[in-house]
């Protein structure tokens, strides 16, 4: 792909507070390979688009993210590291730029973030011509759901962008009302806390297409959603940096039908479980990772529909010898009319091994149920041992920089 | 360590059953079998009890067979505090 092909050039851009296109964003001076190290969303889209126009070997991320000794292994891998405020760190061994070569790093929730190689073609998932839209893109620089939205306005006409900076995720819908955004993607943490924080000026921003990813996506946000948006799309996504955008739903409803497991269609992801892990084979995987890959997340199928309740390796919490699924418990209390959010674990404790311990964000401060009404709630709902024993309130729903909050 | 009193133990006690929709008798010689007090509101008490002290306890099934009354886990936790 070159910037000739490009058709979303001309398409407007919102960045800090600036209105401008594609075409006319300023021209950075990159080597290649280079790690970009941004401070904020101009630069980064910058990047991007010096990348789509020369083609050369990137690696893009937020400073926040990188830490000296990930810096010092990118220059021994070959990288000059640029970063804001500070002179160019160059590469300690030289090598040849792969050209095209753009680098993702995985979201780093179950260790360091590793590498993984893409391109700007297997970046692009959407290809069909799109109804006009306007963007609101609130993610992290360089990360996979960054890169879905920025390759869907640079390669589409009609696919406006307005991104919003991390000092302004709490505001972002007056500044989305203000420039006409009537399409959202984020994660289920990012709009938890905006259902949460200011429902009445969520309500405002004329939105058509929400879309929800990176996290599991439990049936009351969705709904929280509908209330608010009967007439619009609302979609979520599984995808990652090794396998790309893989599983799309539209229905409305948490998990994906059991029917769609193990069918083999032409240019279409395929999907399995393998034990209780979802094993995807992607056209949109990353450089090395054709065939099947073990996403690490867990599965559970219920009514006839495959739930993705966490990551393997902390979604199953054993209680005395009972298996309980930390996603399924989490679903059960963010269903709670009065909760806004809800964190299930599992804590180590004399005599069972360990118990389903909750924090929790009440919709209203001043209306929290106690933990006895959640116990009960909990009870009539989930088998005794599923049941958390420990219920703690926070005050607000903590987010990590990936809109995340490790749930 | 910060160590609970007995009479504090009993109204954590009494918490743990309170959420249960259960209510824990005056009476000490209660039997634990006859209010429903199991072991994984034994699990929540101990949890309790390291929340108000901020000590982790350890102790498994094995210490716990002679244990019938209320007044026993009182005991036993009491008891545990000063390990």
């Amino acid at each position: 792909m070159t910037v000739g092909t490009l058709a979303g050039l001309d398409n407007r851009i919102v960045v800090a507070g600036r209105v401008t296109t594609w075409r006319d964003l300023p021209e950075p001076a990159l080597p290649s390979p280079a790690a970009v190290l941004t401070a904020g969303p101009a630069e980064a889209l910058a990047a991007a688009r010096h990348h789509a126009a020369y083609g050369t070997e990137l690696l893009l991320t937020s400073a926040a993210r990188m830490d000296r000794a990930m810096r010092d292994e990118l220059r021994a891998a070959g990288f000059t590291v640029t970063g804001p405020g500070s002179d160019a760190e160059p590469a300690v061994r030289s090598r040849p730029a792969e050209p095209g070569r753009l680098w993702l790093l995985t979201s780093g929730s179950t260790g360091r973030p590793k590498r993984v190689g893409h391109t700007l073609e297997s970046l692009t998932t959407v290809r069909g011509v799109q109804p006009a839209r306007t963007w609101l893109c609130p993610y992290a620089s360089g990360t996979y759901a960054w890169w879905q939205v920025v390759t869907l306005s640079l390669t589409q006409p009609g696919q406006h962008l307005v991104v919003v900076d991390a000092d302004e995720l709490d505001d972002w819908p007056a500044l989305a009302a203000a420039h006409g955004v009537d399409a959202a993607s984020g994660t289920p943490t990012f709009w938890r806390r905006t259902l949460h924080r200011d429902p009445a000026a969520l309500a405002r921003v004329p939105l058509r297409q929400l879309t929800l990813g990176g996290e599991p996506v439990d049936q009351a946000v969705l709904d929280r959603l509908r209330e608010v948006f009967p007439a619009a799309r609302i979609s979520w996504i599984y995808a990652s940096s090794e396998v790309g955008a893989s599983i799309v739903v539209h229905d409305g409803r948490a998990g994906f039908p059991v029917g769609w497991l193990d069918r083999r269609l032409p240019g279409r992801p395929t999907l399995s479980v393998d034990g209780e892990e979802l094993v995807i084979i992607s056209p949109h995987h990353g450089a090395g990772l054709d065939g099947p890959v073990r996403t690490g997340d867990r599965v559970q199928v219920v009514d006839g529909r495959v739930l993705i309740t966490g990551r393997l390796d902390s979604d199953e919490i054993n209680v005395g010898g009972s298996k309980v699924s930390a996603g399924l418990v989490r679903g059960v209390l963010a269903a709670h009319p009065r909760l806004a959010w809800a964190r299930v674990s599992g804590r180590r404790a004399p005599l069972l091994g360990r118990m389903v311990v909750a924090e929790v964000v009440p919709t209203a401060s001043d209306d929290a149920p106690d933990e006895a009404e959640l116990v009960r709630w909990c009870a009539d709902r989930l088998p005794e041992h599923a049941v958390p024993r420990r219920i703690r309130l926070l005050p607000e729903i903590p987010v990590k920089e990936t809109l995340k909050s490790d749930v | 360590m910060n160590e609970l009193s007995r009479a504090h133990i009993r109204d954590l006690m009494s918490q743990v059953l309170a959420n249960q929709g259960r209510v824990l008798p005056d009476d000490d010689a209660a039997d634990l079998r006859e209010i429903g007090f199991r072991s994984l509101d034994f699990s929540e008490l101990a949890l309790r009890v390291e929340d108000a002290t901020g000590e982790e306890l350890n102790f498994d099934a094995p210490g716990l067979r002679r244990i019938a009354t209320v007044g026993d886990v009182l005991d036993f936790l009491e008891s545990l505090q000063r390990q």
